[in-house]
């Protein structure tokens, strides 16, 4: 039985603590070198719209105020109504600048807006990112039941763990995303007031026309289903596990199938949606029918990356002795395979919209092409090659380093990924890695660490009724 | 060694030897063919000759034989050539995905998945060449430059990818094949008594002796290519899927395609190949090797993915309303409620609805049962392609050129060839060829064989 | 896996894998050299039992599916951009990269094809496979469900043989190098 000791325990409450403290610092810090945007120094007013849409007109150019400064702009204007490029040199020598002025006001407020949206933004994709590596491991768990596999059985506990880990993020980005009905931030444009009032200066007819959907009744009612729904499953699940300790396993073995296949059922719908009510519709015009499957296969190969280095950690504390190369090789697989997966979808998605090259959707990667080409890029690398490479070999996928480097390479991938998904349709190019960024990053970290070893400590390793169990411990690759 | 949780189901029936395994599958080979066998042969072979003739007079006239018109241009021919690959598709996840993931089940089947795979390919490939035309060409889409000047082939056209994609597929799914047939075929040149009959198993053999370094590389060799292939069978469909979504049509482009494609293929694929082996099993008499158990794994299979499917097509809807583009939102309506409503709602019953019966375990164990499904599944599956082709195109941008579609008994005879083409091949390969992999299937008989599971249980295990 | 060129060899035939993997560790660890063991399908861990080392096919087939990357890079540059570059679909062909996306379809699948057969073929050649090859198991019982062991003989045969026969094997004949 492991045991979760004290001085572990005070480490992940120091990374939440920590954690969170930067992240009030950065907060508080936020906007402050350049509150007056528009009139700051140091702004740089390179708008790249991503509602270049049917008629809409977004684009706007800016003078920049400052004497250093210059304005760039990418435009890409596919819309029906073409706008020209203004582009605006100094305030003080260029006699069209009053053509923006008008403008300015209005862009001054999206620019703040977009800086005070940051650290939220920055807690948001954290706790995104956490999130995915319990509900991956939840799913995963329920597959092993539905599938009839045998050779994890040692390793449910583990799974079992982590799926209890979905909780803090849950609550988290569901108090975000109600933090911006109140206006508290601007992440989510649907949310803005008036935004489906027709005659509001903020009325815009496609969001208006998502209004089915995207109304926060409705979406209230979306969050509160997947946070029952996915807890409920992780309940039962490890119940039943327990339960299965002193009593009869095969009968809470076929018990947990069947919950294992409701679930399977739940998640295959829930997890589309939620991956457009949390991540899709933040760029509120833009949409793709393939998110919610590139979201999923992005959290189950960064939850694999977190179930390798957590059999590892316990391994190396003496615990799980039945677990042994040929598992970890089969963890390895998985976390390749889906890597390769996450691209394949990755790849598919970018290779129409790049093709087609439709207005209404390729806006979205030219915002991110153009305004994050180093995480964009760095991510690929990050999720695909270094980690395909580091364990395609047979050899590769049973020693212990590499397969924790592929891990390492994986989880900052994806949280980088998450990044390039959220940042953009929040904060424009107001981005950066600071304290923000940092804070969340060590808080969910820390909470991961503590609710995670603190269920692995209540129950023993070893799941010994599981009808499975010595298959899992013969297993030879 | 040979232990199995006492719970998994056995998957050889009876009280069966090595040796049995060997007699039970070579017996086809070795037997005259049964009176079914003849009949269905007929009727496979007349249906075939007549594809041929239909083929022959649209090479000779030109393809206005068929029913295509200005606004769908592309009908029949592309939903029988994407029906004909996704059937094939479930072949290759036989064998390579479900040998990655150490499905025992699979060995039972993946013999005849694959050979059901490369006939079926085969006949996906008949429809790209009919429909150039001049058929003669049909080396241009090769990478030489055309007519021999300095103008290639275009590199960013879907439909050359496709040429690399089939012409990949067909191969390396043949090579797979083949590479698995060797032992099996050594195995019939080993027993043969009739010097005809062992002379040509002994040239399909190629001499294989079954030596312990040999049967090292087979198996490594057998996992590398399962670990090619398997991103293999994902990027044909995908690539078959950018045929429609990389274009600006509504309906067509839609990024969700590539892997809702892949899943509608394993879906029609794994129904046919239940189709296909329910009719095996009865009329070889191979009832202890593919039993009810591989029955049961293969409507699951078809449940999840008739399943995934149908959230694909629930995607594509809400996205299409979701998106406030008006032409999306036109496209989906019409598919539903437009003039081909009907297309529409066979899909969604056939492939969507129908494969929920699979929850009940009552039903996925009944024999009859399921080979209804499995006919209804691939009907199904060819109404998916004719929707998302026909209803795409047929009411395009101009409503002065909407029109409809109504295929001649051209495209009907070719699509019907093809189906007796598919069942010629296959119905010769059943018996010339061994139906299962034995060899593979002897490494699980202690593990999973019924007589063994009982000693262990009884016994315990060792 | 030859065998030396004077020692005489022994065949041992067995009808059961369990009992041939254990006579094959039993005679290793008593010091013989079993050189070959036929069997109908592929017995776990008799490779490592024999002491064989592990095979280099699928190190191959990875230099193989680079190739086929390489041929495909290559392949796609000189068509689209050096030798008639073009504006296909506004997507200009000025350099290869400007167009990469679109060339990934065919690079993935020359991999693959380049990978896949030419490992078949090099399988085929180290295990000398070909069509109308003369059958290279000695016994045709050993597609069946026999095993054959062949030992090297050093020392007395008598010996050899009471081992093989404490083994559990059925029959045993001695065949001249």
């Amino acid at each position: 039985m492991f045991e979760f000791k004290t001085k572990t325990k005070q480490l992940a409450i120091a990374l939440t603590v920590v954690g969170a403290i930067l992240w009030v610092v950065g907060f508080a810090l936020n906007g402050s070198s350049s509150h007056d945007a528009g009139h700051g120094h140091d702004a740089h007013a390179t708008e790249v719209h991503a509602d270049a849409g049917h008629d809409t007109h977004a684009e706007e150019a800016h003078a920049d105020h400052g004497h250093d400064a210059h304005a760039e702009e990418a435009h890409d204007d596919h819309g029906h109504e073409a706008h020209a490029e203004e582009a605006h040199a100094d305030h003080g020598h260029d006699a069209h600048a009053e053509e923006a002025h008008g403008d300015h006001d209005a862009h001054a407020e999206h620019a703040a807006h977009q800086i005070a949206n940051r650290p939220w933004s920055a807690l948001y994709v954290a706790a995104f990112f956490f999130l995915g590596l319990g509900l991956g491991q939840l799913f995963f768990l329920g597959i092993q039941y539905v599938a009839q596999a045998g050779w994890s059985a040692g390793l449910l506990r583990l799974m079992e763990a982590q799926s209890f880990a979905i909780v803090v993020p849950l609550i988290v980005i569901a108090l975000i995303t109600f933090l911006g009905f109140g206006h508290v931030h601007h992440m989510f444009h649907w949310m803005v007031e008036g935004i489906n009032v027709p005659g509001h200066e903020n009325y815009d007819a496609i969001i208006a026309g998502k209004r089915g959907f995207l109304n926060p009744l409705f979406f209230t009612i979306r969050i509160l289903i997947y946070i029952g729904g996915w807890i409920w499953a992780a309940k039962v699940l490890r119940k039943n596990s327990l339960l299965s300790d002193t009593g009869d396993g095969v009968a809470m073995w076929k018990k947990n199938r069947g919950v294992a296949a409701a679930f399977t059922v739940f998640y295959a719908v829930t997890s589309s949606t939620s991956a457009w009510d949390l991540v899709m519709s933040i760029d509120t015009h833009w949409f793709s029918t393939l998110f919610g499957w590139y979201t999923f296969a992005g959290m189950f190969v960064s939850s694999f990356a977190a179930l390798i280095l957590l059999t590892l950690y316990l391994k190396g504390q003496g615990h799980l002795e039945w677990v042994n190369e040929n598992h970890l090789h089969d963890l390895g697989k998985f976390m390749f395979a889906f890597s390769v997966f996450w691209t394949y979808l990755w790849f598919s998605q970018f290779v129409l919209i790049w093709y087609a090259n439709i207005p209404e959707e390729v806006t979205y990667y030219m915002q991110r092409f153009e305004q994050y080409k180093v995480p964009f890029f760095t991510m690929l690398v990050l999720n695909f090659i270094l980690p395909v490479l580091a364990v395609l070999s047979r050899p590769a996928k049973r020693v212990p380093g590499t397969v924790v480097m592929a891990a390492v390479f994986v989880l900052v991938g994806h949280y980088m990924d998450h990044y390039v998904m959220i940042m953009p349709g929040t904060v424009g190019d107001h981005y950066g890695f600071g304290l923000v960024e940092l804070g969340p990053i060590l808080f969910f970290a820390g909470l991961y660490i503590y609710v995670v070893l603190s269920s692995v400590a209540k129950a023993p390793l070893l799941h010994k009724n599981h009808p499975m169990l010595t298959e899992s411990k013969n297993f030879h690759q | 060694m040979h232990y199995e949780s006492p719970v998994r189901n056995p998957l050889i029936l009876g009280d069966k030897s090595y040796s049995d395994i060997t007699n039970d599958i070579a017996k086809p080979v070795e037997s005259k063919a049964p009176r079914a066998w003849w009949i269905a042969f007929s009727i496979a072979f007349v249906m075939f000759l007549w594809g041929v003739g239909c083929i022959l007079y649209t090479i000779g006239t030109g393809i206005g034989v068929w029913g295509l018109n200005k606004t769908v241009d592309w009908a029949w021919d592309i939903t029988n050539f994407v029906w004909w690959v996704g059937i094939g598709h479930a072949g290759t996840l036989i064998s390579a995905v479900l040998l990655l993931f150490r499905q025992k089940w699979r060995m039972a089947i993946n013999r005849s998945a694959e050979a059901m795979t490369i006939f079926s390919v085969i006949q996906a490939g008949l429809f790209p060449l009919i429909h150039m035309g001049r058929i003669w060409m049909a080396y241009w889409v090769m990478p030489i430059p055309n007519q021999f000047g300095s103008l290639w082939v275009n590199f960013n056209s879907p439909l050359l990818w496709d040429v690399f994609a089939i012409s990949t597929y067909l191969t390396v799914s043949t090579v797979f094949w083949y590479v698995g047939l060797i032992p099996d075929f050594a195995m019939i040149r080993d027993r043969a008594i009739n010097p005809v009959q062992k002379h040509i198993y002994k040239i399909l053999s190629f001499g294989w002796g079954g030596q312990a370094k040999h049967w090292q590389r087979f198996e490594e060799v057998s996992l590398v290519l399962a670990g090619l292939a398997t991103p293999l069978v994902l990027s044909v469909h995908t690539i078959v899927s950018f045929d429609f979504a990389t274009s600006v049509i509504p309906g067509w482009h839609t990024t969700i395609f590539p892997p809702y494609f892949v899943a509608g293929a394993i879906f029609s694929g794994f129904a046919m190949v239940q189709t296909l082996l329910l009719i095996v099993r009865k009329i070889f008499k191979m009832e202890d090797y593919i039993n009810i158990e591989h029955i049961e794994m293969m409507n699951i299979v078809i449940m999840v993915t008739g399943s995934i499917v149908g959230v694909a097509y629930i995607t594509e809807l809400f996205i299409a309303w979701y998106s406030g583009v008006e032409y999306e939102q036109y496209a989906f309506l019409n598919r539903a409620t437009g003039p081909y409503w009907w297309a529409y709602w066979s899909m969604m019953t056939c492939n969507v609805f129908s494969p929920q019966f699979m929850w009940s375990k009552k039903l996925r164990t009944n024999l009859i049962f399921t080979f209804v499904i499995s006919i209804v599944v691939n009907i199904g599956m060819w109404f998916e392609r004719f929707v998302i082709i026909v209803t795409s195109i047929h009411r395009d941008y101009l409503p002065s050129s909407w029109s409809m579609f109504s295929p001649t008994f051209v495209d009907i005879g070719i699509y019907i060839g093809t189906i007796g083409f598919f069942f010629v091949l296959f119905l010769l390969y059943a018996r010339t060829f061994p139906v299962i992999a034995q060899a593979e299937l002897k490494t699980i008989l202690k593990s999973s064989g019924e007589n063994f599971k009982k000693h262990h249980d009884e016994h315990g295990a060792h | 896996m030859g065998h030396t060129k004077h020692n005489p060899i022994v065949r041992a035939l067995f009808n059961d894998d369990d009992v041939v993997l254990g006579a094959v560790k039993d005679l290793r660890s008593n010091g013989y050299h079993v050189s070959e063991v036929y069997s109908p399908f592929p017995i776990h861990g008799l490779d490592e039992a024999m002491g064989l080392k592990r095979t280099r096919l699928s190190t191959a087939a990875f230099f193989y599916g680079l190739t086929g990357l390489f041929f495909a890079s290559w392949l796609t540059y000189y068509t689209m951009t050096l030798d008639w570059p073009q504006n296909i679909g506004g997507k200009p062909n000025a350099y290869w990269f400007l167009n990469m996306p679109s060339f990934i379809p065919v690079m993935f699948e020359l991999t693959v094809f380049f990978a896949a057969h030419l490992m078949c073929w090099s399988y085929f050649a180290v295990n000398k496979l070909y069509p109308g090859a003369k059958a290279q198991n000695p016994d045709p019982r050993t597609t069946d469900d026999h095993f054959l062991m062949e030992v090297e003989l050093e020392g007395e045969e008598a010996d050899l043989t009471k081992k093989l026969q404490e083994l559990g094997a059925l029959e045993i004949s001695k065949v001249e190098a």
